[in-house]
């Protein structure tokens, strides 16, 4: 008990496996232990069992899978929202940390969108986009570079002055510095705004195909809620949980491999 | 500009760096404070450096030592003009902006993490202003050469996080000669090392100096340090600076314990740290033995 208090003595790998394992099976023994009991109506709280059939039944049903015809789609969708905020917002956060005159003009245009409530866009980019898909990427594209743009620039002024003192002394021109010097030591972190960017694309996924979807896991949910069809909801939410989950993992495997020297130093 | 290698792979003395004119004229330098009001740092000091030499810039932490070493490398870390009046002229030019006759070298040595130390130490030449001057296989040639001066040959490859402080400012040292500067600026390069390893570094100085004699001033608040190297030691006063004392060390070097504990160097050293001690301002100095 004398560790229990205690920040920074983290129990060991496998009995920090052991604690979360062990609280999601509580969560679903509660959840089953609720839904076996019948005090909530099984049109309120689906059984977890009743979950798992649902997803079964989306993964293959009748000769296709409803699920991996949304999750393609889906994922289609955020796969090119996030190569736009990719090429587009990591050069302006650059440009916006690289030079504090522009960070002076552009942070008033983009700093108070971080709190804003991009949900209430969709309508206006309804109006201006109509409802296809180039609404649905723009939505998924402005919520992401929001976040991914300040935090671009906070990488940049984040490097110590020593490197840009460094390459301007050897005679860098200021452009050199930036690239040669700054933007390398900023890459580690850029790459974790990539990756919060990517997060906050898989939370706006259900939104962005709120209005006229066909295809995606967001319609799949919606249509599911239509018919009161709450095992699938329950299931559909599951998916996109895992997804989410699944592109992190990947993308810090991948910034790992990247950016072996961050973690060395 | 090839120099001839000696068997060693050292430059030889003779290929030495052209001796270079440096003058610090009533130089003055203010930063605006709050309230409207100014701090001056560096108050009317004038120098002037001629041969090559290894001259010591000694005062206490925080005097304004490092801001007048980054004049002499026209450097301008904080966007406020530098220096506030007077002049520095190099070769009877004066000096606005960063130039190549000088490179610097970092107590908090800029190695990029992500690069090799081979490639760390040829970083000037990914610049536009030393990859047009340089052949590649000439450069590449130097940098194997400096890597063996300083002790790294072995350790080309690795990154720096592999090594260890020392070992990284040595790389910081052979990128700075790489370029084979006229005037070498050191700012604390050995401030934040342990003792044992600064004894390494400062030795290794010594070696590299006698391979690649030119102009090195040499920034420290290490009272001892600044006798065990310098050939010539300019004592700065507390902030404002200006120069309390400016003297030679005729003694050749590496200058062994004996002679630091002699009456000449101890009379220096007391002789220093009396005249820091008249000056007013704040800061420190450090005496290591």
């Amino acid at each position: 008990m004398g560790e229990f208090w205690n920040p920074y003595a983290p129990p060991d790998p496998q009995r920090r496996r052991l604690l979360g394992v062990g609280s999601v099976l509580a969560v679903l023994l509660l959840w089953s232990a609720v839904a076996a009991s019948g005090l909530v109506s099984q049109t309120r709280l689906p059984a977890p069992w009743d979950v798992v059939s649902a997803f079964a039944y989306l993964a293959w049903n009748d000769g296709h899978s409803m699920l991996l015809t949304a999750t393609l789609w889906s994922g289609g969708r955020l796969l090119v929202a996030g190569l736009l905020v990719i090429i587009i917002g990591i050069p302006i956060g650059i440009v916006m940390g690289a030079a504090p005159q522009i960070n002076a003009a552009l942070s008033p245009l983009v700093d108070p969108f971080r709190s804003a409530p991009v949900v209430a866009l969709l309508p206006i980019l309804v109006m201006w986009m109509g409802i296809g898909e180039s609404m649905k990427i723009a939505f998924l594209f402005i919520g992401a570079v929001v976040y991914l743009i300040p935090m671009v620039r906070d990488a940049i002024q984040a490097v110590p002055q020593s490197y840009w003192i460094g390459a301007r002394d050897l005679g860098a021109t200021p452009w050199e510095c930036i690239r040669q010097a700054v933007v390398p030591m900023a890459m580690p972190r850029i790459a974790d705004a990539v990756i919060v960017a990517f997060s906050v694309m898989w939370t706006y996924i259900t939104v962005a195909e709120y209005v006229n979807a066909r295809e995606g896991l967001g319609q799949l949910i919606q249509n599911a809620r239509r018919f009161s069809a709450w095992d699938q909801v329950f299931a559909g939410i599951i998916v996109i949980i895992a997804l989410a989950l699944l592109t992190y993992r990947l993308m810090i495997w991948l910034k790992r491999r990247l950016y072996p020297w961050e973690t060395q130093q | 500009m090839t120099a001839p290698m000696t068997a060693a792979g050292r430059p030889v003395a003779a290929a030495a760096a052209k001796s270079v004119a440096v003058v610090l004229k009533d130089i003055v330098q203010e930063y605006p404070a709050h309230s409207g009001a100014v701090t001056r740092v560096i108050d009317r000091v004038t120098l002037s450096f001629e041969q090559p030499g290894i001259n010591m810039l000694l005062g206490p932490s925080g005097c304004g030592k490092s801001t007048l070493l980054h004049m002499l490398g026209g450097v301008r870390p904080m966007g406020v003009k530098t220096p506030t009046s007077g002049s520095v002229m190099i070769d009877g030019v004066e000096c606005h902006g960063a130039h190549d006759d000088s490179v610097m070298v970092f107590q908090r040595y800029a190695n990029r993490p992500d690069l090799s130390v081979f490639d760390n130490v040829a970083f000037p030449f990914r610049l536009k202003l030393w990859k047009s001057r340089e052949p590649e296989a000439e450069w590449r040639q130097r940098v194997t050469d400096l890597l063996k001066a300083v002790g790294l040959a072995d350790k080309a490859g690795l990154r720096p996080a592999q090594l260890s402080g020392g070992q990284n400012q040595r790389v910081a040292l052979a990128r700075a000669l790489v370029l084979r500067p006229k005037i070498l600026l050191m700012d604390e390069p050995f401030g934040a090392l342990d003792a044992q390893t600064r004894e390494e570094m400062q030795q290794l100085l010594i070696d590299l100096y006698q391979s690649w004699p030119c102009l090195v001033v040499f920034v420290t608040h290490d009272v001892t340090e600044a006798l065990l190297l310098g050939d010539r030691v300019i004592v700065l006063s507390g902030q404002p600076a200006r120069v309390a004392d400016d003297f030679l060390i005729g003694e050749p070097r590496p200058r062994a314990a004996a002679w630091q504990r002699s009456a000449a160097a101890q009379g220096l050293e007391e002789r220093i740290l009396a005249q820091l001690h008249a000056s007013p301002g704040k800061g420190q100095v450090r005496v290591s033995i």
